[in-house]
């Protein structure tokens, strides 16, 4: 997926547009003429410099070589890898959701284990992998670096 | 001389010698592995030396990067792939030699070379840090704004080869940085009232996302492109090489003396290092016609320049804080996180630490060599892990990584929306190098620049009264002028390509 630097830039100009508008909510420096507002300022100034000078060449580009505003790249056309690239994402806000109720070890083993398939990786190997690198890093930074991973389920058990 | 024993007692402690011999072994595996990098190792090893000593902390990041440089010759030229970018400039020429039979002899230049520049490297740094602290103990707020300055402004003038898109990439990474808690008057900016949002953008976390998941998506939809590795044997890599040095052994020195260089210059690293002294040697040989056709001389000279570049990157690190490459962009927010200000005081208060980081640098490039051929000779059974095997298994290192900075989900939330985030800029050729560099420094930048206003009572000319400052002002200006003439009077890139 690739915007046209134009549309790039339009979307970075908003954003600076929207830092701007905020940093008039934040109060004076008593004494200053300088205040917790000035870098805001001018980091939105410099992010619409560069987001004008970027539309500007997205429209010549687009003048001279007829260049799409969307385009595709070759991966977004084959399901699968785009089907990978979602799964991926999906996997780590899977995590964020649902590993406080099961707990690190149940949620961690059944994501591997849906990517190693989906990935296809021989189901044996899957298993087998998915179970030592629970238990690897979860006795890793659990139990030596005391890291507090989220037990869920098997609470009474550990 | 007491700094200098007392250094030697931190490194040589059976725990740290332990770190840094694991973060050997797990530099020279990602670094072997295409597609992994060595910021990606750096990235993942970053929140398990969250909990570690600040020496163990330095020697893990310090040996793991090390490593990782050289073993991404080895891909090079088994499968012409490099293993990590600082290996791309030559990774066409090693597979060469290796089609015409010259695999051992590659293979043997790459690790001999890259374990020379790295000391040469070493050496450097040994050399001028110190020198260099001394006069920036001088510096005041006004010299380290302007530093700052000058160091963002290298970041896109030399780190990428779109200088528009590098200056957005700054631009949004100190955007990013003034979220959270202002440093001068503590006023809570961009954080819509959210709690974990007062904390600022945790650094950690954001560096995850845009230098690992950024990696894992662009690696996930590509993942059926694997190489075929070479069938040749490698047998003794030593032999041939001291007529390679008897030959080339100016290449070296001019290599790994570009590989430093470019290695102190703020926000180039490793890979353009490689680049460079690639370029340079082909223009100055005497045999130009036979680069590209498996020929050692440029790889001398490339290979050691990637290794060099560490060390130089190191220089303004530990002189000025301020980050020599993206690598040492880390090492720097590890330093803070540790509750080290990295800066000359750092040589005056603890020199032992500073002594310690040169150990462990000489050290890393020590073991490179036992374990660099260890690697070579395993790097079948390396080569053929899978990477849908590896996916995984790093998605969950980086969630538990991220989780573990903040002990909360935020830090995944954080770290998963910096990843696509990051995925999303360089899809569209927004390098994310000079994003993170603005994020590291963008603190550093607003606090003096208010600190300075506060002691000038507001008047701008505060910043040119110092001498030290002044020229360091002047100077920053006028490259700043030097790039809006480049800017205004460069081909435009349409024309150029009209044309």
């Amino acid at each position: 997926m690739k915007f046209n630097d134009a549309i790039v830039g339009a979307i970075f100009i908003v954003i600076a547009g929207l830092m701007i508008q905020q940093s008039f909510s934040f109060p004076g420096f008593p004494g200053q003429d300088y205040g917790p507002n000035l870098f805001p300022r001018i980091i939105a100034g410099g992010i619409i410099l560069c987001s004008v000078l970027l539309i500007l060449r997205g429209l010549r580009t687009r003048a001279a070589t007829g260049q799409a505003w969307l385009a595709f790249d070759d991966w977004t056309r084959v399901p699968r890898h785009l089907i990978s690239f979602f799964l991926i994402i999906g996997a780590m806000l899977a995590y964020i959701l649902i590993s406080d109720t099961l707990g690190f070890i149940i949620t961690a083993f059944v994501l591997q284990l849906g990517l190693f398939l989906w990935f296809s990786v021989r189901p044996v190997t899957a298993v087998v992998v998915a179970v030592v690198s629970t238990l690897v890093v979860q006795y890793f930074f659990a139990s030596l670096l005391r890291v507090p991973l989220p037990r869920g389920l098997l609470d009474s058990i550990l | 001389m007491d700094a200098v024993i007392s250094a030697f007692g931190l490194v040589f402690e059976p725990q740290v010698l332990g770190v840094i011999l694991a973060s050997a072994v797990f530099g020279m595996f990602v670094g072997a592995i295409p597609g992994l990098t060595a910021t990606m190792a750096t990235a993942l090893l970053v929140p398990i030396t969250f909990f570690m000593s600040p020496v163990a902390a330095l020697g893990a990041i310090v040996t793991a990067t090390a490593m990782a440089i050289f073993a991404g010759d080895i891909p090079g030229a088994m499968l012409r792939m490099p293993g990590t970018p600082a290996s791309a400039a030559y990774a066409d020429e090693s597979y060469q030699m290796t089609r015409k039979g010259q695999l051992d002899l590659c293979m043997g230049v790459n690790l001999v070379f890259s374990v020379a520049g790295g000391l040469f490297g070493v050496v450097f740094l040994i050399a001028f840090a110190p020198m260099l602290a001394e006069v920036a103990i001088n510096f005041s707020s006004f010299e380290y704004f302007w530093l700052a300055c000058l160091g963002l402004t290298c970041a896109i003038f030399i780190g990428t080869g779109d200088s528009l898109k590098g200056l957005l990439s700054l631009f949004i990474g100190l955007a990013i940085a003034t979220v959270g808690i202002d440093p001068a008057a503590g006023q809570p900016r961009f954080t819509f009232g959210n709690v974990d949002l007062l904390s600022g953008i945790d650094f950690i976390p954001a560096m995850i996302g845009m230098f690992a998941v950024s990696e894992l998506l662009r690696g996930a939809v590509s993942m059926d492109k694997a190489g075929e590795v070479v069938k040749q044997a490698v047998g003794n890599m030593f032999t041939g090489l001291s007529a390679v040095w008897k030959k080339y052994w100016k290449n070296f020195f001019r290599g790994s003396a570009v590989g430093t260089t470019i290695g102190i210059l703020p926000g180039a690293g490793a890979d353009i290092a490689a680049w460079v002294s690639y370029a340079v040697s082909k223009k100055l040989s005497k045999e130009p016609e036979k680069f590209g056709t498996g020929h050692v001389e440029g790889i001398v000279d490339s290979t050691s320049a990637n290794n060099s570049a560490l060390g130089g990157a190191w220089i303004p690190a530990l002189v000025f804080g301020i980050p020599g490459d993206s690598i040492t962009a880390i090492v720097i927010g590890v330093l803070y996180m540790k509750g080290m200000n990295p800066g000359p005081t750092v040589f005056q208060q603890s020199p032992e630490l500073i002594y310690a980081v040169f150990i462990i640098f000489i050290l890393a490039n020590l073991i490179m060599l036992p374990l660099g051929w260890a690697a070579i000779k395993s790097a079948k059974q390396i080569l053929r892990v899978p990477k849908n095997i590896l996916t995984p298994i790093i998605v969950i290192f980086c969630l538990v990584g991220a989780f573990a900075m903040t002990n909360s989900a935020y830090g995944i939330v954080l770290m998963l929306t910096m990843g696509v985030f990051g995925w999303w800029l360089e899809e569209h050729d927004i390098p994310v190098a000079p994003l993170i560099l603005g994020l590291v420094l963008g603190q550093m930048l607003e606090q003096n620049f208010m600190s300075s206003m506060i002691k000038a009572n507001g008047a701008l000319m505060g910043f040119f009264e110092r001498p030290l400052a002044g020229t360091i002002g002047v100077l920053t200006l006028l490259l700043w002028g030097m790039m809006i003439w480049r800017g205004l009077t460069a081909k435009k890139p349409v024309e150029a390509a009209a044309a």
